[in-house]
C-alpha cells in the first residue's frame, strides 16, 4: 500500500513537475503569467492520441487517426504544443500581467470547449479511449514502475535543459527582459522575440508531458483537461517557492503526495469518500493561504543568509 | 553640414492635444559626425521627449529622424540601438535581478546569446572576453570593485554611471546622455567629463542633455536650446551664453556660466 502510494506520487509528481518547471521558466524568469497551462498539456495529449490511434472505422466519430508508432506521437505532441504556443503567444504577448493571464485563460477555455463540441477531433465529450502506449515489458519492468521512470526522466531532462538555458547569456537576456524592457531595448535586445521564445520553449515539455499522461491514463477527454490542472500547477509552484527549479519540483511532489494520501484512505461509504474529496480541496486551499500569508520559504532563505 | 550623422527633420510629437515637441513647424536640427551637441532648455522643454523620439522609445507624430541616411520611422527601439545608437535615461534604468557586472554584460550583443547556444554551451569563450570588456567599462566610470554587488545597493549616482557603462561596452557611434551629472558627486563628474572628452576625441558623436551648464558648455562644440518643444537657439557655446533670448528663457539675467 505504501509502495503504491509512493509509486503514484513519483509518477504523477514527476509528470506535473514538468509543468511546474516550465511555468517557473515562463513566470518566475520570463515574467509572463500564463493561466492557460492546461491547453498545452491537452494539445500534447490529444496530438499523441490522434497520431497513434487507428483510422476511424464503423461508428467512430473522430476524423483522424494515423496509426503511427508511439515515438512519432510523442514528437507530434511537442510540435502541437509548440504550434499552440505560437498561435496563442504571438497575438497576446504584448499584454502584461493580469491581461496576459486573462487572455491565456480564455485561449485554454476556447480549446477546451472546442474539444468538447467538435467530435471530429477527439470524439467530443466522450474523448478517445484505449490510447496506444509503448510496451514496457521489453525492459522487464512493471508498467507502473516503467511509467514512473519515464516521468522522472522527462522531468530531469526538462530541469537539466532549462537550468542550462538560464545559466547562460540567454538567461541574462531573459532576466533583463523581465526586469526592464525599455532598458533592454536600449541595448539592442528584441524583447518581443525573447518573450515569445521563452513562451514557446516552456510550452514544449508541457506537450511531451501531455503525451506521457495520455499513455498513463490511456484516455484523453475534455473532462481530464480542465482549468483545475492549471491552478493545481500554479499552487504547486507557489508552495515550492518561485525562481528555483528544485523548489518547483518539491512543491509539486508535496502537493501530489498530499492528494494521493487522501485518496488512499479506505472509506466505508460513498458519502464519506465525497466528504474526503471536498476536505482535500479545502485543505489544499488552506495550505495555499498559509504559504502566501507567512511565506515560510522566504524566512528560511533569510535565516540561511543571516 | 553635409556629413550629418543624425538628422531630426520636422519632428512633431503630440500627446493627445498637447504638443510636447515640434512647436508650430516641427523640430529640425542636425548633428555632425563626431560632434558634441549640448541639448538644453527649461524643464518641460521637450529634451527627454526628443531623446525618446530619436531612440525609438516614442514614434514622431510627424516628421522623421534619420541616422546615417537611414530613416528610423519604421525601426523598433532595439533596431535603432543595433544601428549603433546608445542612450541613457533621465531616471536611470537597471536590471535589479542581475549583478552590476551582468548589467553591463547584457549591453553587448553576444553572438552566442540565443537559446540554442545556451543548450549547446558554446558561449563560454566569448562570454569570458565580454566579462573583461565589461570590467574595463566599469573601471572607466568608477565602479570597479562593485562587480558582484546587487544593483539595489548602488546609489543614484552610481546607477547613472552603471547605465553609462552598459552603453559604453557597445562602442556606440552616437551616444545620447540624459542628465548624466544629476546626483553624481564632483569627483565622479570630473571622471565623466574626461570620459566624454575621450569619447569625443575618439570620434563618437555625443548628444548630452544637462542642466549643469558649467559641465556641459566646456565640453560641447555646439548647443541646441529648446523651449516649449521648439528650437529657441542653436550655435556655439559662447554664442548661446550671450544670446538674449536664451538668457531670458533659461539662463536667467544674473547667470555666470
Amino acid at each position: 500500500m505504501i509502495q503504491s502510494l509512493l509509486l503514484s506520487t513519483l509518477m504523477f509528481g514527476a509528470l506535473f513537475s514538468v509543468l511546474s518547471i516550465s511555468l517557473n521558466l515562463q513566470y518566475a524568469r520570463g515574467g509572463m503569467i500564463n493561466f492557460g497551462t492546461v491547453a498545452y498539456f491537452a494539445a500534447g495529449a490529444y496530438a499523441y492520441a490522434i497520431f497513434t490511434q487507428e483510422p476511424p472505422s464503423g461508428l467512430d466519430q473522430y476524423a483522424f487517426g494515423f496509426d503511427l508508432p508511439w515515438w512519432a506521437g510523442f514528437l507530434a505532441a511537442g510540435v502541437a504544443a509548440t504550434l499552440f504556443a505560437l498561435i496563442t503567444g504571438w497575438p497576446t504577448l504584448r499584454l502584461r500581467g493580469e491581461y496576459l493571464a486573462l487572455t491565456t485563460f480564455a485561449f485554454a477555455e476556447v480549446l477546451h470547449s472546442f474539444l468538447l463540441n467538435e467530435r471530429r477531433i477527439g470524439n467530443g465529450s466522450v474523448g478517445l479511449a484505449n490510447v496506444e502506449r509503448p510496451d514496457l515489458s521489453f525492459f522487464g519492468l512493471d508498467e507502473q514502475i516503467g511509467y514512473a521512470v519515464a516521468a522522472c526522466v522527462l522531468m530531469l531532462v526538462t530541469a537539466w535543459l532549462f537550468n542550462r538555458l538560464l545559466a547562460s547569456p540567454y538567461g541574462r537576456l531573459v532576466d533583463a527582459t523581465r526586469d526592464d524592457e525599455t532598458a533592454a531595448e536600449a541595448v539592442g535586445k528584441d524583447t518581443t522575440r525573447t518573450r515569445l521564445q521563452v513562451f514557446v520553449i516552456s510550452a514544449i515539455p508541457i506537450g511531451f508531458a501531455g503525451a506521457l499522461y495520455a499513455m498513463i491514463t490511456t484516455l484523453v477527454s475534455p473532462a481530464l483537461f480542465t482549468a483545475e490542472i492549471t491552478f493545481f500547477v500554479w499552487i504547486a509552484l507557489v508552495l515550492g517557492g518561485e525562481r528555483t527549479i528544485l523548489g518547483a519540483i518539491i512543491g509539486t511532489m508535496a502537493l501530489v503526495f498530499f492528494q494521493e494520501l487522501v485518496r488512499m484512505i479506505p472509506f466505508e461509504s460513498v458519502r464519506s469518500a465525497q466528504i474526503a474529496a471536498s476536505v482535500e480541496e479545502v485543505l489544499t486551499g488552506v495550505l495555499f493561504i498559509i504559504v502566501l500569508r507567512w511565506q515560510p520559504w522566504e524566512k528560511m532563505k533569510r535565516r540561511k543568509g543571516a | 553640414m553635409s556629413d550629418a550623422i543624425l538628422k531630426v527633420e520636422g519632428v512633431i510629437k503630440n500627446f493627445g492635444g498637447f504638443r510636447a515637441v515640434g512647436g508650430p513647424d516641427g523640430l529640425t536640427f542636425n548633428v555632425p559626425r563626431g560632434g558634441f551637441l549640448g541639448l538644453i532648455g527649461p524643464n518641460g522643454a521637450g529634451k527627454s521627449t526628443t531623446f525618446n523620439l530619436v531612440s525609438g522609445v516614442l514614434k514622431p507624430s510627424e516628421g522623421r529622424v534619420v541616422l546615417e541616411d537611414k530613416d528610423l520611422s519604421d525601426c523598433k527601439a532595439s533596431d535603432i540601438a543595433g544601428l549603433g545608437l546608445a542612450r541613457t535615461f533621465q531616471t536611470p534604468r537597471a536590471f535589479p535581478s542581475l549583478t552590476v557586472l551582468e548589467n553591463v554584460m547584457v549591453g553587448v550583443s553576444h553572438t552566442n546569446e540565443g537559446p540554442f547556444s545556451a543548450m549547446l554551451g558554446n558561449w563560454r569563450q566569448s562570454d569570458g572576453e565580454l566579462r573583461e570588456k565589461a570590467q574595463a567599462a566599469l573601471a572607466k566610470v568608477g565602479l570597479h570593485g562593485h562587480e558582484d554587488d546587487e544593483v539595489g545597493n548602488l546609489s543614484g549616482g552610481e546607477l547613472r554611471m552603471l547605465e553609462v557603462a552598459r552603453q559604453l561596452v557597445r562602442e556606440p557611434k552616437v551616444f545620447l546622455l540624459d542628465e548624466p551629472t544629476a546626483g553624481v558627486d564632483p569627483t565622479l563628474q570630473q571622471k565623466l567629463a574626461s570620459l566624454l572628452a575621450d569619447l569625443h576625441a575618439a570620434g563618437t558623436t555625443l548628444i548630452v542633455v544637462e542642466h549643469n551648464l558649467a559641465f556641459l558648455l566646456n565640453l560641447a562644440d555646439r548647443v541646441v536650446v529648446l523651449q516649449n518643444g521648439a528650437l529657441l537657439a542653436e550655435g556655439a557655446p559662447d554664442e548661446i551664453r550671450r544670446n538674449p533670448d536664451v538668457v531670458a528663457a533659461y539662463l536667467g539675467a544674473d547667470h555666470e556660466a
